[in-house]
């Protein structure tokens, strides 16, 4: 902790001069501040907004986007208590009102959703299920693979020491960095597309396509940013990935570099993984000492890379491309309209690669064991594989790295265990909250888009909550859509107003009116949020409505009159 | 980004159909400027065209074929061979329910017309789609900041869309980045710095804001002194006098009162903008100490009222005598910046023909 210590001694003034000439200062500047203080004062806004030359109001608006910047005295020090749905089950709310003796307030789900209830107080975060258990404890390591599928992702991320180089280094490790430098930048991503590896964050966007589309598009300098900002409720892989394996990332991302010509490097990781942030912290410090990060790497002149974590402040929409690049610059992280694309006008408007840590994180394996190996880990033509964060009402939570094309009920009973004992499964949810609902009955999918897509839901960045029959799927559905108004950015109406209209319609206590309006209304809402919504966000919120009517017709009788 | 009046007017010329027509457009030009060009008439709340293209509303969505979701008209330039669809029945009934989410955040659309140049577009579009407030109730989302204590600018935020013209045209227009976003999603405000009153901050109450809001969220204070005032609303085009830009505006009276200035979105000089004074200043026209009779200064150094005769007799007697005694470049004239455009011509063509100087001016020119 001897960061901390530094932190707190630290003038204003040295503050600034710390990060005025680096890229992406204005989150760095915010969290030394709020480190050193606890909180952001008046003064210090306009401070910052004087030194930084942002206006004073923008700057304060700016901060009161992010959930984390807290405005009042020794606000940083309050307990944050996740009652995320997955919290929900396991007494989240009811942690939250034993500590509220202690300034306690809720906070979205916080990515943990394998764990007992995370509680965040300053730079630590604690699980537990009451006060008296909640301590802090690493990140669990995924679990063996039961099915004897062959990994990628979790191939060596059990192996003693593997978070740091020397561990690393031990079973391959920055191998296929050293083998990329005979070759060309396109024979890189000839590779890389080859595999057909794609975005997995959820969006599915071919890899090799998007870093071919920054490697040819004038500009520079040229950007990779991982996004790290694993937002959406039920996903947690990312976290362990970066815990455990925080140098297959790094690698990953400076062969990004190499293929695309790219000098600079993001990782965007969210508010809610500090001990994260030191692990990564630690690898790429460690990338530098060995010459992996920086000038000339390995001796190669010319190759540069200059890798930095940016920490978010608790936002799910800058977990949205646009918004994330705008959150980096300073600015107000609205998404931004689409085209132009990141790949052309990304960070500083300059071509920009941005993707997911599993991505990023494949790359190295893919370019060490060749482009046809990692088509072959998929089931049948569907090439690779997918971490499945599994959550809520399971006897194995965790994550599970998966064949595209493996059966749901396969991971669910066999790879998980099922259902809780003497409990059945009603129903669980896909892409985190944005995929909606599948029932109990209607689990006969494998798990890749085109089947979860053909239930009219998707399989996105693979977090699958589970719900069993002790669960009322009217109020899971209200908690969900709470979620999507709270995180809703607020810049184009469907989404703003269409998510806090949806959650009015799912209040169990507020329904006043009848069966066929509420059915109407929520329809056309939907509708036109789906159609209409500037980002995924407001297209994806809908599906949680579309699939409750689509199969819990009951519940909603019980709640909506006729 | 590109904004309409940026694309080059050599830019190449291309060509789409909009509405099964084929139409010529410019390299660069968003599908919405195409089909306001044509005539379309696609709707928007959010949409001010001196400012950078936003994409909030998302009311001019329109259909363009290839591509799965409506897109926003706004945000989305056009490109060679698009065919874009402007009004299909789909595309109507978004529009109409996204008007309807948006009135059932806004509790009033009765807004008066002296309350600013835009304050009519809600209420319009929702008359244009034979619908109200009446559907998809629930919390509203405005929080009214009418104790504001500035005399210009009324905040009632009860009335706010968040569309963010009056945050956008502060920055992108005046510069002055006095007001923004805080919040997220509907709880999203717009503040000053710390939520101080606008006086505390950078506002220099141009005004602008109040201009480009389309619900009266903001409004124009000192017009609304005269909404219970009798007579019909009168607009008058001139030229504001207080300096030499030449900002036009439009002179708002009812019966012979004038109630208050609108800038002209026309105008060549100003584009919609005016300042402080050219927005706000006129109440001298109808001031009870105003002048209404010459007055004549006595020895003692007092005033007499006077008649007009009487008056320029003297005036042009002692005119006369100063020009006689040390010719024609002893006289200089000053016009007022409050003295209406024709006075300040009578003015020049006075001093020029009459004593055969050009040494004529006005407080307008610095």
């Amino acid at each position: 902790m001897d960061n901390e210590k530094q932190f707190q001694s630290l003038s204003n003034e040295a503050i600034i001069e710390q990060w005025s000439d680096k890229d992406a200062p204005l989150l760095p500047v915010l969290h030394a501040f709020h480190d050193r203080d606890d909180y952001l004062s008046d003064d210090t806004i306009k401070f910052i907004s004087k030194a930084l030359k942002i206006p004073v109001a923008e700057l304060y608006a700016t901060i009161t986007f992010y959930h984390h910047f807290s405005r009042e005295e020794k606000g940083k020090k309050n307990p944050r208590v996740c009652t995320g749905n997955v919290c929900c089950l396991n007494g989240g709310n009811e942690l939250l009102e034993e500590l509220k003796k202690d300034g306690a307030t809720a906070m979205p789900c916080a990515g943990r959703c394998d764990e007992m209830v995370p509680v965040i107080i300053g730079d630590d975060v604690f699980v537990g299920k009451n006060s008296k258990t909640l301590k802090n404890i690493p990140t669990p390591i995924p679990q063996p693979n039961p099915g004897k599928y062959e990994e990628c992702i979790f191939r060596h991320i059990r192996n003693e020491n593997r978070c740091h180089i020397e561990g690393y280094e031990k079973t391959h490790g920055y191998v296929a960095l050293k083998s990329i430098l005979q070759k060309s930048p396109s024979e890189v991503i000839e590779t890389i597309t080859e595999s057909k590896l794609a975005g997995r964050g959820g969006a599915g966007f071919p890899t090799g396509l998007k870093w071919n589309s920054v490697a040819s598009a004038p500009g520079n300098p040229k950007t990779i940013v991982c996004n790290a900002d694993e937002g959406e409720p039920g996903c947690f892989k990312d976290r362990t990935i970066m815990d455990h394996d925080p140098h297959a990332l790094i690698e990953g991302m400076i062969i990004a570099a190499y293929a695309t010509g790219s000098t600079r490097g993001f990782i965007y990781l969210r508010y809610e993984y500090p001990q994260t942030e030191n692990i990564l912290q630690t690898a790429i410090d460690e990338a530098i000492k060995n010459n992996y990060l920086g000038k000339n790497i390995l001796n190669n002149k010319d190759f540069n890379f200059d890798l930095q974590i940016r920490r978010g402040a608790g936002a799910y929409i800058c977990g949205e491309e646009g918004s994330l690049l705008n959150s980096l610059e300073g600015k107000h992280p609205f998404p931004r309209n689409k085209p132009p694309f990141p790949v052309t006008h990304g960070f500083e408007d300059l071509p920009t690669v941005v993707n997911n840590v599993e991505t990023l994180a494949s790359v190295a394996p893919v370019i060490r064991k060749g482009a046809e190996w990692y088509q072959s880990l998929g089931i049948g033509d569907l090439p690779g594989t997918k971490v499945i964060s599994l959550s809520g009402d399971i006897q194995k939570p965790g994550n599970y790295e998966v064949p595209f094309g493996l059966p749901l009920k396969t991971l669910l009973n066999d790879w998980a265990g099922g259902a809780i004992e003497g409990q059945t499964i009603r129903a669980v949810t896909m892409a985190g909250l944005s995929g909606g609902f599948l029932s109990g009955e209607d689990l006969n999918v494998s798990l890749d888009e085109p089947s979860i897509r053909s239930k009219g839901s998707f399989l996105g960045a693979g977090g699958i909550i589970v719900f069993d029959d002790r669960r009322n799927m009217f109020e899971v559905a209200h908690q969900a859509m709470q979620f999507f108004a709270h995180e809703s950015c607020g810049k184009c109406f469907p989404c703003r107003i269409g998510t806090q209209r949806l959650t009015e319609r799912l209040d169990p206590n507020k329904i006043e009116i009848d069966l066929e309006t509420w059915t109407n209304e929520v329809n056309e809402i939907g509708e036109v949020m789906k159609a209409t919504s500037a980002c995924g966000l407001g297209m994806a919120a809908p599906n949680v409505t579309e699939s409750l009517q689509k199969y819990f017709h009951d519940t909603i009788n019980t709640y909506v009159k006729k | 980004m590109i904004s309409p009046k940026e694309v080059p007017p050599n830019s190449r010329v291309l060509t789409m159909s909009i509405d099964d027509e084929p139409v010529d457009f410019r390299d660069g030009e968003t599908i919405y400027d195409i089909a306001n060009r044509c005539r379309r008439e696609v709707p928007s709340l959010c949409y001010d065209p001196r400012l950078e293209p936003f994409g909030a509303c998302r009311l001019c969505v329109v259909d363009v074929e290839g591509i799965k979701n409506p897109v926003a008209s706004c945000t989305t330039k056009a490109t060679d061979g698009m065919v874009v669809r402007t009004k299909t029945k789909t595309i109507e009934k978004y529009r109409k329910t996204l008007l309807e989410m948006v009135a059932s955040e806004n509790r009033n659309l009765d807004i008066n017309q002296l309350s600013g140049y835009s304050s009519q577009e809600l209420s319009e579009l929702l008359d244009q789609y034979s619908t109200d407030n009446k559907r998809f109730i629930g919390k509203t989302s405005g929080k009214s900041n009418k104790d504001d204590k500035n005399p210009f600018i009324l905040r009632d935020y009860d009335n706010c869309i968040s569309c963010y013209r009056c945050v956008r045209v502060c920055a992108e227009q005046e510069g002055d980045h006095a007001i923004n976003i805080i919040n997220r999603g509907f709880q999203t405000q717009i503040s000053t710095e710390f939520g101080n009153d606008l006086r505390d901050s950078e506002c220099t109450f141009c005004g602008q804001c109040v201009q480009t809001c389309p619900t009266g969220a903001l409004s124009d204070k000192k017009a609304l002194r005269a909404k219970e005032s009798p007579g019909e609303i009168k607009k008058t085009r001139s030229v504001c006098p207080y300096c030499g830009v030449g900002c036009a505006v439009d002179i708002l009276t009812k019966e012979t009162k004038v109630v208050g200035i609108q800038p002209a979105m026309d105008g060549p000089a100003n584009e919609g903008a005016l300042c402080i004074k050219g927005q706000y200043a006129f109440d001298f026209v109808s001031h009870p100490d105003r002048l209404k009779k010459p007055m004549i200064r006595q020895d003692d150094g007092s005033f007499r009222e006077s008649e007009w005769e009487e008056a320029l007799q003297l005036a042009a007697n002692g005119f006369q005598e100063v020009a006689d005694d040390y010719g024609r470049h002893s006289v200089y004239g000053i016009a007022s910046g409050r003295a209406p455009h024709e006075a300040a011509y009578t003015m020049q063509k006075f001093i020029r023909s009459n004593f055969g100087t050009n040494y004529i001016d006005n407080c307008s020119r610095s």
